[in-house]
């Protein structure tokens, strides 16, 4: 604990704090990848679901030593799944793209799943891009670990106890289809849309998280988290 | 970098776990003591940062040779652990690893070097030591005085093998309980038969079954109690070959799974892929087809692993001599016992 007298000191102190905070905040991507790197194991198949610049560090770097395929979900409505294949691609990473629906039909191959996180909750659950929930129920059904890899700046103090209690982000009635519903215009307004972009898995379906603080069961992060705020 | 001169009594314990001269994790574990004690004790070193570097390298030896044989770089990590609190105490500074609250903070705190030379730091470490292996000596005694606890009259317990944490821990209840003891063979070895007549002896009604019968049985079966070779960091085990056969049945028929395990057979990695860290040692397979099979044996494989993976949802709680923890606890557990920067020393 430091006590300044000056709020020029309290001034410049802050601004050193976020420096520093910036600085580790950097490195924490990479010392995530670190601790996760292991867990890639030669002739694997991964299977991967959203645009995760995390899992796609650990991808790459694991690509370096070690030779895995990996089968990307398409990633509707954005579709980034086909940039993220074309970027696995070019580091000569066999990648398949599969339909989000087709998760099911192609769990009996794969060796694991890992996926980023937008947060992870109090309980150690994970919100992550929708249809990570139902991945997860899939993969556990099929006893197929799952992994999640994050920075431990975004555990956050939630805790939901289901579907609904996450805040929306956005508009969750925007029409994402490409296709019109309907060609009659009388009833355009009576056929709603729902789409939310995040969705909550339970702590129960992810085996172990990939943190810069190191491997960390889901049972763990509250530890974490309390020792952030002792009140 | 250590000399080889330093290494050669690392040399000397690898090699007789290698030829089974010392077999029982509790051999190895006070082997292993009576090393660092003599680390601590002959050994020249000038302050604690030396020292952790000498330990540290017999830890890289053992892993590098013996990857599956925990016991050893288990209690070794212990000791740096120790030393490092030793240190903060005498310093008083909090030698704190990276939390989520350091993160936030942003606090300057600076790297602990531990080269501060510490004029007390060999009696002490030697004190620590001396208390350890006391702890260690009567681990299992301390197992065992939990039995009461959780063995009932006119319960029927399973256990798979031989192993002597359970069999004294059976042994102690008996004294006061009446129940029954299904043994599960355990082949190729059948070191279940060993453990069915020492448990017979001290008048337990016990009951042998084949590897095969253990799902027919499971249904009649209050308890599993079992032990284990190592609890890794998820809370996982490995265990001998056939425990997660019994353990799936278990879990079928809603049997509760108690598994006794020490407090240094707790090893802070994870098993990535069964092939590198599970079923990498075999045994001969001799065991399961003789050599005079003949040329029988040009046509086929035989593979003889001694180790299992148990999954952790398997597994309802961990009996040590502090007493009984969730799987889900592990990590706690483990927290207390190594510095998180020694996790990995490879």
């Amino acid at each position: 604990m430091i006590f300044l007298q000056d709020v020029n000191d309290w001034k410049n102190e802050i601004i050193e704090r976020g420096k520093t905070f910036v600085e580790n905040v950097k490195s924490s991507r990479q010392k995530a990848v670190q601790v996760g790197e292991r867990f890639i194991t030669d002739g694997a198949t991964i299977l991967t679901h959203g645009y995760s610049r995390t899992v796609k560090t650990l991808l790459l770097k694991a690509a370096q030593k070690k030779k895995f395929k990996v089968i990307v979900t398409e990633g509707r409505p954005e579709c980034l799944g086909y940039r993220y294949a074309e970027e696995l691609s070019l580091h000569e990473i066999p990648v398949t793209i599969i339909l989000d629906s087709a998760v099911g039909r192609i769990m009996e191959r794969v060796d694991f799943v890992i996926v980023g996180a937008e947060n992870v909750t109090e309980n150690g659950g994970v919100i992550n891009k929708l249809g990570t929930y139902p991945l997860a129920l899939t993969a556990v059904a099929a006893h197929k670990p799952v992994y999640g890899i994050v920075e431990s700046f975004k555990f956050a103090r939630l805790y939901p106890l289901r579907q609904d209690d996450l805040p929306p982000s956005q508009d969750e009635t925007v029409n994402f289809s490409s296709v019109p519903p309907n060609k009659n215009t009388a009833t355009k307004d009576l056929v709603k849309f729902f789409n939310p972009l995040f969705d909550f898995t339970p702590p129960s379906y992810i085996q172990l998280l990939f943190t810069d603080l190191g491997v960390l069961t889901p049972s763990a992060v509250s530890d974490e988290l309390i020792k952030l705020c002792p009140n | 970098m250590p000399q080889n001169a330093n290494l050669s009594d690392v040399i000397t314990l690898i090699s007789d776990i290698k030829h089974g001269k010392v077999f029982s994790s509790y051999e190895i574990a006070l082997r292993t003591e009576n090393l660092l004690e003599k680390v601590i004790s002959e050994e020249k070193w000038a302050n604690a940062k030396e020292l952790m570097q000498q330990i540290k390298g017999k830890i890289q030896q053992v892993t590098q040779s013996l990857p599956l044989e925990t016991t050893a770089t288990n209690i070794m990590r212990h000791i740096l652990k120790v030393i490092r609190e030793e240190c903060d105490q005498v310093s008083k500074k909090k030698g704190e690893g990276q939390s989520l609250h350091q993160l936030v903070t942003a606090d300057q705190s600076e790297e602990r070097d531990y080269s501060e030379s510490h004029g007390d730091l060999k009696n002490c470490l030697l004190d620590h030591l001396t208390e350890y292996k006391v702890e260690l000596e009567t681990s299992t005694e301390n197992i065992a005085a939990q039995a009461l606890e959780h063995i009932h009259t006119k319960e029927i317990i399973l256990t798979v093998g031989k192993s002597n944490t359970v069999e004294k821990f059976l042994k102690h209840a008996a004294g006061q309980r009446s129940f029954q003891v299904i043994v599960v063979e355990a082949g190729p070895l059948y070191h279940g038969h060993k453990m069915a007549a020492s448990l017979a002896l001290s008048g337990i009604q016990t009951t042998v079954i084949p590897d095969s019968g253990v799902f027919a049985m499971m249904s009649r079966v209050n308890k599993v109690i079992i032990g284990t070779h190592s609890v890794m960091a998820d809370g996982g085990l490995r265990a001998a070959s056939g425990v997660h056969g019994v353990a799936l049945a278990a879990k079928h028929y809603s049997v509760p799974v108690m598994v006794l395990a020490h407090m240094y057979k707790l090893t802070p990695s994870y098993v990535c892929s069964h092939e590198k860290d599970t079923f990498k040692m075999c045994a001969s397979p001799a065991n399961i087809i003789p050599y005079s099979t003949g040329p029988l044996l040009n046509k086929i494989n035989v593979y003889n692993p001694i180790f299992d993976y148990v999954p952790p949802e398997l597994v309802t709680l961990f009996i040590s001599h502090q007493g009984g923890n969730a799987p889900s606890y592990v990590y706690r557990l483990l927290s207390e016992l190594y510095h998180p920067d020694d996790y990995e020393l490879y």
